[in-house]
């Protein structure tokens, strides 16, 4: 995040342990007046406990939570001015739609015109004028989470918490809902710290990512960040298909290096970091970044490796191989059809699978 | 539609054999509690002599009207210090980890197994005027003459809310445990100060808790007998200790048996006012 930008939530150095695991390790973030800003991250990774300790539910062990600049982590979650949206369904089954989303309102004791016409503005803003007198019973839970979302942005608070606010619900209902999320979020132009295991949801909603792992932020940047120049392995694999191969450094160097692959075969490779020569590395490429050959001539300059094509998937705007390699390894290519000359390849067929150098990444193992 | 049309069928079959195979108990029931009531009730319109006569002796003679209005005072009383006492340490229960909690209930359990007469007694050990409690009290001088423990509402209170408090806890419990605590902590970051959080979320979600528990105690306590009898004077008579007396003492068949009679009628009162209220199906 650039220094102009004010930041309305940081996480400064914050770590949480519960006994001796520990859950969250040493976050810091920023997160800028208007972003929507995904944690994401397998379960126990840590970043719900993040999203709680924002929200006033969690103490952290050390650290520190500021908002405009202050903490607040000695403010209570009621007075933190905090909108949140849970994963479970958590309206108040006793209370209608319109209280439902006029409780915030009606506890910080606004005039029942304010509250009124608060109320009907947020439930335009989702799309449930008409569910008012509805009980929470009566609604599916697509509609619930919309509710859930309107209760948490009827008192304009400060930002938003999402806890994977979506997880409950099925597929298609959740990709209309991401949509929903989406636009309300243009339209509010409101804050909003996501946590999600989805990464496709992630890379639909967010404005940056961020990927946690072990209680730590592997990584943190827009989706095209992440996919293009992950900055570990894990990342490389978190988000996207990707395929793995151990090797060994053949020649260190700043730039470029060479690599051993498991055959023997040297590649020339951009090194993104220097490297002894000696050291064991994972090469990782992604699968559209592979292009297939029937002839070693055709491979090009840059590295190409015998393989045999053991599965073609015809899958219309591409097709999906696997492939075994000399070592017997299999990888995944997706070559876009239309793009190449060569028909599909059957399988059983030898082939030369062949990468720019410049598409690969070099991690340390 | 057609599945529950083809559900029914079987369903009732179902319902024929589970009543044969409950004959034996609803035939007890028949047998020890039906055909007595019925006996009971006939002799309290019947004994001395055919009419409401002993209905109306209980209603208007002031004594006996004293002795009513001070069995619902002290059962109402008796109601709403364990709703007071009971609701937290329910809460408690649902909130403590499992560990802990377990030995809270099992206090809860020993003191509940333990002889309802010799706790009793236990009390009147504790409150007489030379008891414990009145001895201490007077020993670091904060009061100079013994206080009339028993004899009075006081100890009537105190003796029965001890002895009632489980009744109260366990639907409390089982009510609070059903409630998500995310329900809370949204509505803490809605911006509920914790008494609002309690007022309007937690209490109205527990309102099934609380009327199962405060009937039960209600109506346990309409007809309590052994801790008032003990703990209580005359003054703080209670329908059940009216009972025994013109039962035993005067052998005052007919007017027992009204007073019983009008017990019951009351209780079932408070039962369908309650059924009708939260519905029938939600009783524990």
């Amino acid at each position: 995040m650039s220094g102009r930008a004010p930041c309305v939530v940081s996480l400064r150095n914050l770590v949480k342990r519960f006994g001796a695991t520990t859950a969250v390790d040493n976050v810091s973030l920023d997160v800028g007046e208007g972003e929507f800003l995904t944690f994401l991250g397998s379960s126990g990774s840590g970043k719900t406990t993040t999203l709680f300790i924002v929200a006033g539910f969690e103490d952290p062990t050390s650290g520190d939570v500021l908002v405009d600049g202050v903490s607040i982590l000695d403010v209570p979650p009621h007075l933190r001015n905090i909108g949140m949206v849970f994963q479970r369904y958590t309206l108040f089954p006793h209370l209608s739609v319109f209280e439902n989303v006029a409780f915030p309102l009606s506890v910080r004791r606004k005039p029942k015109a304010e509250i009124e016409a608060a109320v009907t503005d947020v439930l335009r803003l989702v799309r449930l004028e008409t569910y008012a007198d509805r009980r929470p019973n009566q609604l599916s839970g697509g509609q619930q989470q919309r509710v859930a979302l309107a209760r948490a942005l009827v008192y304009r608070p400060r930002f938003l918490l999402m806890d994977e606010p979506l997880a409950a619900l099925d597929k298609r209902l959740r990709e209309e809902i991401q949509g929903e999320i989406r636009r309300i979020h243009q339209e509010t132009g409101v804050t909003v710290l996501y946590v999600t295991h989805d990464q496709e949801e992630a890379l639909r909603l967010s404005d940056r990512i961020a990927v946690f792992s072990h209680g730590r932020i592997e990584q943190i940047g827009t989706g095209s960040d992440l996919y293009n120049a992950p900055r570990s392995a894990f990342v490389g694999g978190f988000i996207g298909n990707s395929n793995f191969i151990s090797c060994t450094v053949a020649e260190g160097g700043n730039d470029r290096c060479a690599i051993r692959m498991p055959s023997g075969q040297i590649c020339a490779i951009r090194g993104s970091s220097p490297m002894a020569t000696g050291q064991l590395v994972s090469l990782m490429i992604r699968p559209e970044r592979i292009g297939l050959s029937t002839t070693a001539s055709q491979a090009g300059p840059d590295c190409a490796i015998k393989v045999r094509i053991c599965e073609a998937t015809f899958l219309g705007e591409s097709v999906s191989y696997k492939v075994t390699t000399e070592w017997g390894q299999s990888l995944a290519i997706r070559e876009i059809t239309g793009k190449s000359q060569d028909v599909p390849l059957n399988s059983g067929v030898d082939a030369y699978a062949r990468w720019h150098s410049a598409d690969t990444h070099i991690f340390a193992t | 539609m057609e599945s529950a049309k083809a559900f029914r069928v079987p369903r009732r079959a179902l319902w024929r054999a589970g009543a044969r195979e409950a004959s034996p108990a609803f035939l007890f029931l028949f047998l020890v509690f039906v055909v007595p009531l019925s006996s009971l009730l006939l002799r309290s319109v019947t004994d001395p002599v055919l009419g409401f006569g002993n209905y109306e002796h209980l209603l208007s003679d002031l004594t006996y009207g004293r002795v009513l209005l001070n069995t619902f005072m002290v059962a109402t009383v008796v109601t709403i210090v364990t709703l007071l006492l009971g609701y937290p340490v329910a809460w408690l229960l649902v909130i403590l980890p499992t560990r802990v909690s377990r030995w809270m209930l099992a206090i809860i359990l020993l003191s509940m197994w333990t002889n309802l007469v010799a706790r009793t007694y236990a009390w009147l050990v504790l409150f007489q005027r030379t008891g414990v409690i009145n001895r201490m009290l007077m020993e670091i001088g904060l009061i100079d003459t013994p206080i009339p423990l028993i004899g009075n509402l006081a100890g009537v209170t105190i003796g029965m809310t001890y002895i009632m408090l489980p009744f109260i806890v366990f639907p409390l419990q089982s009510s609070l445990a059903a409630i998500d605590p995310a329900i809370m902590q949204v509505a803490a970051i809605s911006g509920a100060r914790p008494y609002q959080v309690f007022f309007r979320v937690l209490l109205p979600l527990s309102l099934n808790g609380i009327c199962a528990g405060g009937l039960m105690v209600f109506v346990m306590a309409l007809g309590y007998y052994i801790t008032p009898a003990l703990l209580g004077g005359t003054s703080t008579m209670m329908l059940a200790e009216l009972i025994a007396v013109q039962v035993q003492s005067l052998l005052n068949w007919g007017l027992g048996s009204a007073a019983a009679f009008i017990l019951l009628a009351v209780t079932l009162a408070l039962y369908a006012l309650y059924a009708r209220g939260l519905g029938l199906g939600r009783i524990r």
